[in-house]
């Protein structure tokens, strides 16, 4: 049984590695691999936090963490599709107008 | 723990950031090997911080070498300047996870990862990232090769993201944490006791989810299958309301 401790404290390492990930890179699809990267950051985190209480909320939340990854995957890759379709790149600066 | 450990960590997080932004796309091979060096900097002083946090629970070695595996991929995955080994790395990072759940005790949690986000959700990523890059070079994809090799803002985000690990971890490493206890029902095995919490204390909760994965999938279907009018041909630009509304959804 390993330490609650070191499994949040790598936790944290992955979500921050996705935030950074998130906010550099340009091509849409590697954005939303690194939002997939903060998803395991979080899911560490929560079977951290399960055994640290001793109990199994936390792998429980984790099943409803991996349905909405997939449901954020699916929805989200059907948009990239959509833009790709409509621009022809999948650069995110191409998309600036939302802006305002 | 005392401080000494969690200046350590600071000095880990700040290896790491630096080591990050020097791996960032634009890259050339003597920056990447200062990334390479200042990271393996960071990824030792971060397992040393592990060795002590762990203090006598055992399974060093194997926690170890998962967390080593999943941080480097990770730093891979967001620093690689070609999407499909971005979604190869990510493999990676889902298998290592997945061996730090056995090590915790979610053997089910563990097999759904690998099934779920390796079977399913990353050959979804693979297929679309195919779909959006073929090879030959015809109008649309000709500068497809300069925004993976550009990243935006390097410095701004890995500041960013050093200052949020930085507080987290100096906040783990600070606290004193209890050994892992082990929970009282794993007597059952984890499957089990995981299918018993899931439709006694969240069935609600289950069905929701049920209903969410169905609602996602009629979106998806109804966005994908839209006819959208290209940007360079016709109509040049419709008011940004208006790009879907004059497309016909089926």
């Amino acid at each position: 049984m390993v330490n609650g401790a070191g499994m949040s404290l790598v936790g944290a390492v992955l979500f921050g590695l996705g935030v950074v990930g998130f906010l550099t890179r340009r091509n849409l699809i590697v954005m939303f691999l690194s939002t997939e990267v903060m998803f395991q950051g979080v899911l560490v985190n929560l079977i951290a936090m399960g055994m640290r209480w001793g109990d199994l909320q936390g792998q429980a939340f984790g099943v409803f963490v991996l349905v909405i990854a997939a449901v954020e995957a699916g929805l989200g890759l059907a948009i990239v599709v959509m833009l790709f379709r409509r621009r022809g790149t999948l650069d995110a600066e191409r998309w600036n107008t939302l802006r305002g | 723990m005392e401080a000494f450990w969690v200046y350590v960590t600071y000095v880990a997080s700040a290896a790491g950031a630096l080591a990050i932004y020097l791996a960032m796309p634009p890259s050339a091979r003597s920056r990447s090997r200062a990334a390479l060096g200042l990271g393996a900097v960071a990824l030792g002083a971060m397992l040393v911080v592990l060795h002590q946090l762990a203090g006598e629970s055992g399974e060093h070695i194997t926690f170890g070498l998962l967390s080593f595996l999943a941080i480097g991929a990770a730093a891979r995955v967001i620093t690689h300047s070609r999407p499909v080994y971005s979604a190869l790395y990510f493999v990676m990072v889902v298998l290592s996870t997945s061996g730090m759940a056995v090590l915790a005790g979610a053997e089910f949690l563990a097999a759904a990862l690998v099934i779920v986000y390796a079977g399913a959700i990353l050959v979804t990523y693979v297929f679309v990232i195919m779909l959006a890059q073929q090879p030959g070079s015809t109008d649309p994809l000709a500068s497809s090769m300069k925004y993976d090799a550009m990243a935006r803002e390097p410095g701004a985000a890995v500041l960013a993201g050093f200052v949020l690990v930085a507080t987290i971890a100096g906040v783990i490493v600070g606290r004193e944490w209890p050994d892992g206890v082990a929970s009282e029902v794993a007597a059952v095995g984890n499957t089990l006791a995981i299918g018993d919490v899931l439709l006694h204390r969240f069935a609600v909760s289950v069905e929701l989810a049920g209903v969410l994965l169905m609602v996602a999938m009629i979106g998806a279907i109804a966005i994908a299958r839209k006819r959208i009018p290209r940007a360079d041909e016709g109509d040049e630009s419709p008011p940004p309301g208006e790009i879907g509304r004059r497309a016909k959804p089926f």
